[in-house]
């Protein structure tokens, strides 16, 4: 499957990012990149979805922002995961299984 | 929220570290792009143009992160305020145009919407509760009752309903202060010792009249004084309460000053004092309490919370049947009970102001429709211009929403600048009420008034105004489609047709609407015309009137008989002068009163009140006015007391109640004294033009003396108010102190009889041109238009032979059609709306027919002046040269 972009559901996509922060701070082209790759390749978010959800989920308190050198020792601004932040992902993982769960009982029915 | 709390205040108040920071960002993620694309094996610049289009545009993600950040809103409408407010500077014209109608528009009503919280919403300035008080009337309705009830039925009806709180009883009229060196004829009122509590008022020094409670029927000598009159007479020194003020020769004891603002219960008159209700035998020298069939009380109730109108109704009319039932003797007329809000009650000017604010409030929304509609169209236009810039900036990345957003805020500016402008004009035009009516001998206290309420309320309306002359243009250029504009070079006839047939048929609604307001207008015009080319029974011409009142100076009967006499005497000596007469009243100004009567041999239907005017009048009254003596004689000066009291009746008395006799000899009854009919006058009008002529009675002046104000009328060669001096000199020779006033002539005094025509007339005539001038410039400008728009294809059809008739015609015919449609529904809505000004109308039907043709006639004319200018304009094209510039 090639890669495609995907307008994401915005409460999905919240789950990515907060997922691809739980390992490792990154900056903005990181955590696309690591979406690409924690979904295989499936999801590339667009940067014009990506940097207004990343600034909502700052507001909210989520994830901190901090500018340091990147690996190739260009400044970049690196977000981490807060304690809110890591509480969030434990909400919207098991948000997300129960739909799933849901969904998939429902599609399978008959 | 803390954190969120935190970020608003940033984001608002850091803005530029904020916007940096984002950059930043920004930035660094395409330098993070690119090196990754070289890293692929890109050159540099190849690189940065793949990392450039991979984040979609750096601008577009800027203004998406934007849209989420706190104090957005905030900002956002801040930055919508300054670069509308930018838009309209630029455009200073359209703008003032703009806003300019609007502001007339919106004025328009607020003025009226002053008007009325004044008087109608505010009936009795300083009370409480008045949205739940009621008046009471009995018998037929009418806009001018007598006073429903006696004492004693006052009294029961108080203690037995239960639908009321509360009721109190008055009888007011003009009294006189005695007594000192400063005789002074004041308004006062009679009351029962709940009066105050009832309305709720507190004086703002002493007490009310509640002590009196004990001993309502026989009275105390106690009184309160307007806050006017303490003000004047005692020059507002709280030492007054317990002094003394003579009334009517009877002394009282002040107890109590009425707060500031409190002019009595019955709206738009200013009552200045008020006396204990047992009092009324030393005020007017009669004893009506113990006399249940004397009805000579107004009244005033208090519904309690949760008690309707109707319900009230219906247990008044419960306990007045039986009443009925227990006392017949005393209730032989009508006894069916009928009750009003204050807002429309009779008692007091809101019946004749409410009927006349409906007319002038529908009248002044027709205006501000008609303004909404011209603003939607110049905004139409002038988004045409416009188009260019928002395909722009569309194409630029901007939201539709956000451009929407951005009208709508133009349009706000536009509003609240009219707003402004519209509470600016009413500050002023709320006090003009009062000049609208003429000086009067009553004791009128009507004016509007701009507070809290009308603010609001203007606010309210222009903003709804805004919104709604404002949204179908700001959806419509916000919906455009940004490539076929900017692929357009023409621009502007692109979607043209769509855009016109709004624009035509908002013109065409203009048409419709100012035909409306001028029909209006015509036939308030033509119904002025019908009541001054009436015959009022009287010769209104060359009559001097003025006012005196005895009731000061003391005289006995015998005195105040030969005073008259006098006066009469020397003035009919004067040369010059026809004749000269006294009266206690006179036509047309809403001063005469009325009767019960009881004329001889005539048996009363079941609840049939039968009720005259009554006038009184010295001999040569007739002669004086003018009014044909059809049977009978006239007063003549051997009428005395101690003659057979007589009287005279006109003939609709006399058709009335005996129909095919000969009234001459016939007897009558008028409260409680009988008279001997001696003659038969003519019908004439008294009360209002517009009523057909009521019974009259006419008794002699000198038969029996009271004291009021009497109007001397004289009748002269030339012009009335010549005489003004000599007469004056005149009376003054018969005694030096003795004021006159009210000097005006019949002419104009009589004019009071119309003067709801004339107020409707003034506002239709006014509103109506403003919407001719309004719906003119509309059809020149969207015929100017369209015109310009189709100056390429005129061109073309000159070119292939069309001749310049040809082509103003056709600009012609299409703004003659847009005016056709809207003439024509302008008709029909005539027709129906006009209806409802069959009241105040007198002598016209509402589809009378000069008006009908002339009023729509003169429009065209009108709209065919509008047209001509752009119709001239097509036929001057050179097609060569339209050409050419293609």
């Amino acid at each position: 499957m090639s890669p495609q972009r995907t307008d994401l559901l915005r409460g999905t996509l919240d789950l990515l990012i907060l997922k691809a922060l739980n390992l490792e701070p990154l900056h903005g082209v990181g955590i696309s990149r690591r979406i690409t790759q924690i979904t295989k390749g499936a999801f590339e978010v667009s940067f014009g979805s990506l940097f207004p959800s990343l600034h909502r989920m700052e507001e909210k308190g989520w994830v901190e922002a901090e500018w340091r050198a990147s690996e190739n020792n260009r400044r970049a601004k690196y977000y981490r995961l807060t304690a809110a932040g890591r509480a969030q992902l434990k909400i919207e993982e098991r948000d997300w299984n129960q739909v799933v769960r849901i969904m998939t009982a429902a599609v399978e029915s008959v | 929220m803390p954190g969120g709390i935190t970020s608003l205040f940033r984001n608002l108040f850091r803005r530029n570290a904020v916007e940096q920071a984002l950059d930043d960002e920004l930035q660094s993620s395409v330098e993070l792009l690119t090196e990754e694309k070289m890293g692929e094996g890109l050159s540099r610049p190849d690189a940065r143009r793949r990392a450039l289009i991979e984040l979609g545009g750096v601008e577009q993600v800027r203004s998406k992160v934007r849209e989420i950040q706190s104090g957005r809103l905030l900002e956002d409408f801040a930055a919508d305020v300054r670069f509308a407010s930018r838009q309209l500077r630029k455009h200073a014209g359209f703008t003032l145009a703009v806003m300019l109608t609007l502001a007339i528009g919106i004025g328009a009503n607020s003025t009226i919407l002053s008007w009325m919280n004044a008087t109608l919403f505010d009936p009795i300035p300083a009370a409480v509760q008045t949205e739940r008080m009621i008046t009471i009337q009995r018998g037929e309705r009418s806009d001018h009752p007598s006073p429903p009830l006696s004492y004693d039925d006052y009294v029961d009806l108080r203690n037995r309903a239960t639908a009321l709180s509360g009721l109190l009883a008055y009888d007011d009229d003009f009294m006189a202060i005695t007594g000192s060196d400063k005789p002074q004829r004041i308004y006062g009122a009679l009351t029962t010792a709940n009066y105050f509590e009832v309305l709720g008022v507190k004086p703002v020094l002493g007490r009310s009249l509640s002590d009196t409670a004990v001993n309502e029927r026989t009275g105390s000598a106690e009184a309160v004084l307007g806050y006017n009159l303490w003000q004047h007479r005692f020059a507002g020194d709280p030492a007054a309460i317990g002094k003394t003020i003579q009334i009517n020769r009877y002394t009282y004891t002040i107890v109590g000053v009425a707060p500031r603002g409190f002019t009595g219960c019955k709206s738009g008159l200013r009552t200045e004092i008020w006396l204990p209700l047992g009092m009324v035998k030393h005020v007017w020298n009669w004893e009506p309490l113990d006399d249940r069939g004397a009805s000579w009380l107004n009244v005033l109730g208090v519904l309690r919370p949760g008690v309707s109108g109707q319900q009230a109704d219906k247990e008044l009319n419960l306990l007045m049947q039986r009443i009925a039932n227990d006392f017949p003797e005393s209730h032989r007329g009508d006894n069916q009970l009928s009750t009003d809000r204050l807002w429309r009650s009779p008692f007091g000017a809101n019946v004749y102001l409410a009927s006349t604010f409906m007319i002038l409030l529908a009248l002044a929304a027709l205006l501000l429709v008609l303004a909404c509609a011209n603003m939607t169209n110049l905004l139409l236009v002038r988004s045409v211009s416009r188009r260019r810039e928002v395909a722009i900036r569309l194409s630029l990345g901007a939201s539709r929403w956000k451009l929407f957003r951005q009208f709508m805020v133009e349009n706000l500016l536009i509003a609240s600048g009219a707003c402004a402008a519209a509470l600016a004009i009413t500050s002023w035009t709320a006090r003009t009420l009062a000049s609208f009516i003429p000086t009067l001998t009553l004791p009128l206290n009507i004016n509007g008034r701009m507070d809290v309420r009308v603010i609001v309320a203007t606010i309210v309306v222009s903003v709804l105004t805004a919104v709604l002359a404002g949204v179908a243009p700001a959806l419509r250029i916000s919906a455009l489609p940004p490539v076929a504009v900017l692929k357009d070079e023409t621009l502007g006839t692109g979607s043209g047709p769509q855009k016109t047939r709004l624009t035509s048929s908002l013109v065409a609604i203009q048409v419709a609407l100012s035909l409306v307001l001028l029909t209006c207008a015509g036939l308030f015009v033509r119904s002025l015309e019908k009541a001054q080319s009436l015959d009022l029974g009287f010769d209104p011409d060359h009559v001097y009137l003025a006012s005196f009142d005895l009731s000061p100076l003391n005289y006995s009967s015998a005195q105040a008989a030969e005073f008259q006499r006098e006066v009469l005497t020397r003035v009919s000596a004067l040369p010059g002068v026809q004749s000269a007469t006294l009266a206690d009243f006179s036509p047309l100004n809403f001063s005469i009163h009325g009767a019960d009567i009881v004329p001889e041999g005539y048996v009363p239907r079941a609840h049939e009140t039968v009720n005259a005017d009554r006038g009184r009048v010295t001999p040569r009254y007739l002669k004086t006015m003018r009014t044909p003596l059809v049977a009978g004689r006239e007063f003549d000066f051997s009428d005395t007391d101690k003659s057979q009291p007589v009287v005279m009746v006109n003939q609709a008395l006399a058709g009335r109640f005996w129909p095919g006799q000969d009234a001459i000899g016939k007897r009558i009854q008028v409260d409680r004294t009988k008279y001997t009919v001696v003659g038969v006058t003519g019908n004439a009008k008294y009360r209002r033009i517009v009523y057909h002529p009521a019974p009259l009675v006419l008794l002699p002046l000198m038969q029996r003396y009271e004291n009021q104000e009497l109007v001397l009328h004289v009748r002269v060669a030339g012009d009335p108010v010549v005489y003004a001096p000599v007469i004056e000199r005149t009376i003054h020779t018969l005694n030096r102190d003795l004021p006159l006033y009210g000097v005006t002539t019949l002419k104009s005094s009589v004019q009071m009889g119309s003067i709801f025509q004339r107020v409707g007339m003034v506002f239709a005539g006014s509103f109506g041109l403003l919407a001719t001038v309004l719906a003119a410039v509309g059809l020149y400008g969207v015929i100017a238009y369209t015109t310009r728009q189709r100056t390429h294809e005129y061109g073309i059809r000159m070119a292939l032979g069309a001749s310049r008739g040809d082509v103003s015609g056709h600009v012609l015919r299409q703004g003659l059609r847009l005016a056709l449609v809207g003439l024509a529904g302008g008709l029909a809505a005539s027709l129906i709306l006009t209806r409802f000004l069959r009241g105040v109308l007198f002598g016209v039907a509402t589809n009378d027919g000069l008006t009908l043709v002339l009023v729509p006639t003169a429009l065209l004319l009108i709209a065919l002046a509008a047209c001509y200018l752009p119709a001239r304009r097509a036929s001057s094209i050179e097609p060569a040269e339209t050409l050419r510039s293609e």
